[in-house]
């Protein structure tokens, strides 16, 4: 496939992302859209939004191209480098290739992000964790929404942990690989990102595995409209010649499940992550079940330092490894993990510390939490407007905390 | 509920900029005070007539409706050029 010059691909974008290359973002969505879902990099880039009605009212013209000249002319664009390279973005990538058009002509170094923010809120990538003989880790990355998930694989078996929506991916790999997948697993039922458990384990006629507390929707108090298996503390999955056990850790939502594989791999969902902990407040009940977060993650700092945590969420880029992987050993995240330290100070300093700490409540995530019970069902317009914007699944001193160190390594 | 209007514009299979784009030159025709109905399949048009409604300069968002026709969704708009 070729792709028109003035382009970028969300795979160039992504190089760029990853390479904290220097690039300017002329942003050209509405206020709300770009405020919820910025482009980010692992450093923090330059931006300016100037929404494409704003430019055609600043005109007389009928003619959008036109009228993207004029809103220039008359300082709208006010801040962006001539000796820069500029990225044009909007929604679904229609009007940004016509703001090139307009642009291009006046000396600027702009091209347009092809496919628009929908496309790169959609975009996956694939990291190999580990690959033996006998086991196979691979993470999968939601980038611009701060979303993880994990497929495990031995001897031709594969579980996936946490898939997201997109699910073609998870059956590509497989096929890829030469692996059937025999399992579907849901760390608890999620808040900000609609959940491709119930779908991937349709498609392929396996089961599909929760613990039935997160099968109650926290605010409604509905029972979900769906088939699933039941998880509970204890529970264990043999595939090929590995095993994956459940620990109920409850606290970010009360049917809160961590899976470990082989004692060595420990998929957090959202409980432990690379910077911070999950917050305890997405079902309503912040107060009561913060003590309860407290004791779950206080047994989970009693495992081993070695085990590996990989979480199912981060907060910035520069929570990545060098091998560009989200994950690193307990033992790291006792002395680095914020969250982790308030844990070992006791209860009371801990649940003081995080409910000084909660981030807004993002109003979609009462729905989000309704598709992913069965209770609601969107089409994919829906989908996508639900899914916009990063995840607000920690607490706030995570983006915080990436934010102001971003800035001091600029 | 439907809404009297005096003109009609359908933007369906429309991509954004378009919609607004097309708006814009429609209310132009029209009287202080007419109404105009815009039949869009984009969901982005939701939030992109609030926001443009916020910044234009002779037009008031009425009305937005969502309706569902034949499992497709319509994204409705009625707007009214001002004065």
């Amino acid at each position: 496939m070729t792709v028109p010059t003035g382009e970028w691909t969300v795979e160039r974008l992504n190089e760029a992302l990853h390479a904290g290359e220097n690039i300017f973002i002329l942003d050209v969505r509405n206020r709300d859209e770009a405020e919820a879902a910025p482009i980010e990099g692992t450093k923090p880039l330059r931006s300016i939004n100037v929404p494409y009605f704003e430019m055609l009212e600043s005109s007389e013209s009928f003619d959008f191209v036109e009228s993207v000249k004029e809103a220039h002319d008359r300082g709208l664009m006010e801040g962006m480098p001539k000796d820069e390279p500029i990225l044009a973005v909007c929604a679904k990538g229609d009007t940004s290739d016509f703001v090139v058009d307009a642009l291009r002509p006046l000396g600027y170094d702009i091209r347009h992000l092809g496919g628009g923010t929908l496309a790169w809120g959609n975009h996956y990538e694939l990291r190999t964790v580990t690959a033996d003989e006998k086991l196979a880790v691979y993470q999968i990355q939601r980038l611009a929404r701060g979303c993880l998930s994990h497929v495990a694989v031995s001897d031709g078996h594969g579980v996936v942990i946490d898939p997201l929506r997109h699910i073609d991916q998870y059956t590509e790999l497989a096929e890829a690989e030469g692996f059937e997948i025999t399992a579907v697993l849901d760390t608890h039922g999620h808040a900000d990102h609609i959940s491709g458990g119930r779908s991937l384990a349709d498609r392929l006629d396996v089961p599909y595995f929760l613990h039935p507390y997160d099968g109650i929707h926290p605010l409604d108090v509905l029972p979900a409209e769906m088939e699933y298996e039941f998880l509970k503390e204890g529970w264990e999955l043999a595939f090929g010649t590995a095993t994956v056990r459940a620990l109920h850790v409850p606290g970010h939502t009360l049917g809160n499940i961590v899976f470990h594989l082989d004692d060595r791999f420990l998929f957090t969902g959202d409980s432990i992550f690379i910077r911070s902990i999950a917050r305890p407040d997405l079902g309503g009940k912040g107060e009561t079940w913060a003590p309860i977060h407290y004791r779950s993650l206080s047994r989970l700092l009693e495992l081993p330092d070695e085990t590996l945590i990989m979480p199912g969420h981060f907060s910035g880029r520069a929570e990545a490894n060098d091998a560009g992987q989200f994950a690193a050993p307990l033992g790291e995240l006792r002395e680095t993990n914020d969250g982790l330290q308030m844990v070992q100070k006791g209860e009371k300093p801990f649940v003081d510390y995080i409910l000084g700490s909660l981030p807004k409540f993002p109003e979609e995530y009462i729905d989000i939490k309704r598709v992913n019970a069965g209770l609601l069902e969107p089409d994919e317009d829906e989908a996508s407007e639900l899914e916009l914007g990063k995840n607000i699944c920690a607490l706030s001193q995570a983006y915080e905390l990436v934010g102001a160190e971003a800035e001091a390594s600029a | 509920m439907e809404m009297t209007f005096d003109k009609e514009l359908d933007a369906r299979g429309m991509n954004c900029p378009m919609p607004v784009v097309m708006a814009r030159k429609e209310i132009m025709a029209l009287e202080a005070g007419q109404i105009l109905k815009i039949t869009a399949t984009d969901r982005g048009s939701i939030k992109d007539f609030q926001g443009w409604a916020k910044v234009a300069k002779d037009m008031e968002l009425l009305d937005q409706q969502t309706v569902d026709e034949n499992g497709t969704h319509l994204y409705i708009h009625y707007v009214k050029k001002g004065a």
